[in-house]
């Protein structure tokens, strides 16, 4: 075994261990994540993440199918046919009143934010170790997705922004990330504050909004929204609302935390605005 | 005895199988919702890696770990090399452990990655929780960081069951 520390073969993973060291410093200094060969590497991934989520689609279509067939041969033979029609009709309404709920959400913020284009994207990763609900969309530079585009939810509401940005797949950073701070006000008192993660909340899928004023006249059920301020973000995006209201230690301020109107540990396909 | 040609077949069909179980792992470790239980869930790359290192010997072992550890920083938002670094020096070391002191068997392998396994969610949550300081760590480390590695140990023989099928089929005949 000795000998093995003075041949090629350990010179050369020496060499990678050094090469991967340079990376990694390399990531650091620029504040990236990502490398070429990282680059490379997700390229080739992307197609079985993406086929991975397809099977998931199918495998639940099938299910549907299943329950749908059970509950039509419990129903009465004379009266089958008949019922069976209407009730694809009742789906099919349900179906659409849930879709159109979701894209008015969707259209109010393209109508409001003409000067972005939307991509869809789908969440095709969400790996052991990722944090606070970070996840990997199959949208990426090649689709005009770029680093720090904002990520909203099919209803409109806010998920996060894009924290690094690969050729056909991004990594999108939530807003339960702590230190992801988004200028945000109390939409109907006006009050401002910071929207940023918290490690104690993160876990039940809640951040908090700082800062606010101590005589806030806010009460919980009240919608948090986007200012716009410091340009990272579009105005008047909605986040979600408010569940509970607590001082901040200093007695100075107070802190709101917020419920987000989407659910970031289990979203599955999502919008990101990305500049004309 | 092998030719050299079938030998040259034999060696680049074992590893492309090797890279596409690779990705197959780093799928299955991602899939949304895929085998979620509570807030934690199995890392299949890692047992892999570890598989190859066990059969393959301390130099593929360490270079594949090295392959998996950089699709594993891109898969979880690591900075690039961190886990790459990692697996590098864990499947080196764990390949010469299986070579010299241990059994190839499923019992060991499963002792083998829960203590890896530790390791690494260890240092990533030393890295990313502890120092850091946010509140709440010592829940997730109790609420996720182990029961993932148990999860994982766990699963962790069907990576061994996939190599050795796998390295069994595609021998070179010395």
């Amino acid at each position: 075994m000795k000998d093995f520390f003075y041949t090629k073969k350990f010179k050369i993973l020496l060499a990678v261990a050094v090469l991967l060291a340079g990376m990694m410093a390399w990531a650091g200094a620029n504040n990236r994540l990502n490398s070429a060969p990282q680059e490379i590497l997700g390229a080739v991934l992307m197609p079985f993440q993406k086929a991975a989520r397809l099977m998931e689609g199918g495998v639940e279509g099938l299910l549907d199918k299943y329950v749908r067939i059970d509950s039509i041969l419990e129903e009465n033979e004379r009266l089958a046919e008949e019922n069976t029609r209407l009730r694809e009709q009742l789906v099919d309404y349900d179906k659409m009143k849930i879709q159109l709920k979701a894209l008015q959400g969707m259209a109010n913020i393209m109508e409001e934010n003409p000067e972005y284009a939307y991509a869809e994207a789908f969440v095709i990763g969400r790996d052991p170790l990722a944090q606070f609900g970070s996840f990997t969309i199959d949208k990426g530079t090649a689709q005009g997705v770029n680093k720090n585009d904002v990520v909203v939810s099919d209803r409109g509401y806010l998920v996060g922004r894009v924290q690094e940005a690969g050729i056909n797949s991004s990594r999108v950073m939530t807003i339960l990330q702590p230190g992801s701070y988004t200028a945000c006000a109390i939409s109907r008192t006006r009050d401002s504050g910071n929207l940023n993660g918290s490690s104690e909340y993160a876990p039940d899928g809640l951040c908090i909004l700082e800062n606010v004023s101590r005589d806030t006249l806010a009460v919980v059920g009240d919608e948090v929204i986007t200012t716009g301020l410091g340009g990272e973000f579009p105005p008047d995006i909605r986040v979600g609302a408010i569940s509970q209201l607590l001082p901040e230690s200093s007695g100075k301020s107070a802190i709101a935390v917020v419920e987000p109107g989407a659910d970031i540990n289990n979203i599955k396909y999502v919008y990101i605005m990305t500049s004309k | 005895m092998t030719s050299l040609r079938r030998r040259k077949w034999i060696l680049t069909a074992k590893w492309t199988v090797y890279f596409l179980l690779l990705m197959v792992a780093a799928t299955l470790q991602t899939v949304p919702g895929f085998l979620v239980l509570g807030s934690m869930r199995p890392i299949f790359i890692l047992p892999l890696c570890l598989a190859v290192a066990t059969y393959e010997g301390e130099f593929a072992g360490a270079l594949f770990g090295a392959l998996g550890g950089l699709l594993w920083d891109f898969t979880s938002g690591r900075v690039s090399g961190l886990l790459a670094l990692g697996l590098l020096v864990i499947c080196f070391f764990v390949s010469i452990l299986v070579q010299l002191y241990l059994r190839g068997n499923a019992t060991n392998f499963v002792l083998v990655n829960a203590a890896a396994c530790f390791l690494v969610v260890g240092v990533d949550f030393l890295f990313y929780y502890l120092m850091p300081g946010y509140v709440e760590r010592a829940l997730r480390f109790w609420s996720v960081a182990l029961p993932t590695v148990v999860f994982t140990a766990a699963l962790s023989p069907l990576a061994l069951y996939a190599v050795r099928a796998v390295s069994n089929r595609l021998t070179v005949e010395e």
